[in-house]
């Protein structure tokens, strides 16, 4: 096991983030990178050590990787992978774009008949919400809603990610359909674990229910949101208007999970505050680290919610500083 | 101005029925507004 090599595609604030989880983790022997940034490739080899040796292209299998981590920029991540399936390589992908989830949703058969996994959005949004998902509705004997708010950015790829997704079209999932809105639209107030605290969320393009919808047979309600200032979705509709920060500051996830319990209606709100970045890296390197593993609960592509057991999940993120909190509510 | 009036409290009336069923009979329970947050530990990480 110690001879494993994980490839890692894409050095930018998440992936970065990866490659020191897995250095760190005795599954992984080689740490195998690439990155366009010839430069940053290498100062991220060097902060590695012997264990990191910087691979010649994005789809090289030239050092024999068992799993790749795509880490880039929305919109590559389904190229990407059909190249690593093609060579019975399992995929682990970070994207939140809801075209690169549907894209990577669709080689699912492939992936099943070629006996790998892909896993699909293992970030903090979605991935880490997912998971919390997952947890929650083990509680209930029926879920009914789940509605996911993020707020904050990791690097400067997933602000971008954030801007576009505010003035494209939401997908959420209502009654047994998909339902389009768009985006910027439905104010609601959501509380995040402290001290984020509250901010307004609004539709975005967002993936959350296409990955949630398969996961909880009966589902009726499945909705993301991200927060945003009223200068958000003003310039949502324009290029943006300055270079995103090299990395965002806070930022938290929310997931509000409503089903039966029994003959009772309730309510399970769980939440994450941490560096988006370094969480989503936590993330993808504890999914690289099941695949590796073989605990993924089945072969083939699906969201985190379908392919990993949440509480060994959890705390082995919680091992890693990334720590899950439930919201208690006080009667009055 | 009877009809108007009598039609209007006729429509108030079914609005308010309306508004009833759907309160009692909803989905899902009402999200907690106030209380805190609490890390995860112990049995539920087990």
């Amino acid at each position: 096991m110690a001879a494993t090599t994980v490839k890692i595609v894409g050095l930018g604030a998440v992936g970065s983030r990866v490659a020191r989880q897995l250095a760190s983790s005795p599954e992984v022997g080689t740490i195998a990178l690439w990155d366009s940034n010839a430069p940053k490739t290498q100062a991220v080899a060097h902060s590695l050590g012997a264990a990191a040796k910087i691979d010649s292209s994005a789809t090289s299998v030239e050092l024999a990787p068992k799993l790749v981590v795509l880490a880039t920029p929305v919109g590559t991540h389904v190229e990407l992978a059909q190249a690593y399936l093609a060579q019975n390589i399992s995929v682990v992908s970070v994207s939140d774009s809801v075209e690169d989830v549907q894209g990577l949703m669709g080689l699912d058969a492939e992936a099943r008949e070629r006996g790998v996994s892909v896993v699909v959005g293992a970030g903090f949004s979605p991935g880490l919400s997912c998971v919390l998902a997952k947890h929650a509705g083990a509680l209930f004997s029926q879920v009914e809603e789940i509605h996911v708010a993020t707020t904050g950015t990791g690097g400067p790829a997933c602000a971008r990610q954030h801007h576009r997704a505010l003035s494209s079209i939401s997908i959420d999932w209502r009654d047994g359909v998909w339902q389009s809105r768009q985006g910027g639209s439905g104010r609601t107030l959501c509380w995040f674990p402290d001290p984020v605290g509250a901010k307004d969320c609004y539709r975005a393009a967002r993936p959350e229910a296409l990955l949630l919808a398969p996961a909880f047979p009966g589902l009726e309600r499945a909705t993301s949101r991200v927060s945003a200032t009223r200068r958000d979705r003003i310039t949502a509709w324009l290029p943006m208007l300055y270079r995103p920060h090299p990395e965002g500051g806070p930022g938290a996830i929310r997931v509000e999970v409503h089903g039966r319990i029994d003959d009772r209606s309730d309510v399970v709100v769980y939440g994450v505050m941490d560096r988006p970045a370094v969480a989503a890296g936590g993330v993808a390197a504890v999914s690289a680290l099941a695949v590796l593993n073989n605990t993924v609960l089945r072969q083939g592509a699906a969201g985190l919610a379908e392919l990993v057991e949440p509480v060994p999940f959890l705390a082995d993120l919680q091992r890693r500083g990334i720590k899950a909190a439930v919201f208690e509510g006080v009667t009055v | 101005m009877l009809t108007t009036i009598r039609r209007a409290l006729v429509a108030f009336s079914i609005a308010g029925l309306v508004a009833a069923v759907l309160r009692l009979r909803g989905a899902g329970g009402t999200p907690p507004t106030n209380g805190g947050w609490r890390e995860l530990s112990g049995s539920e990480l087990r």
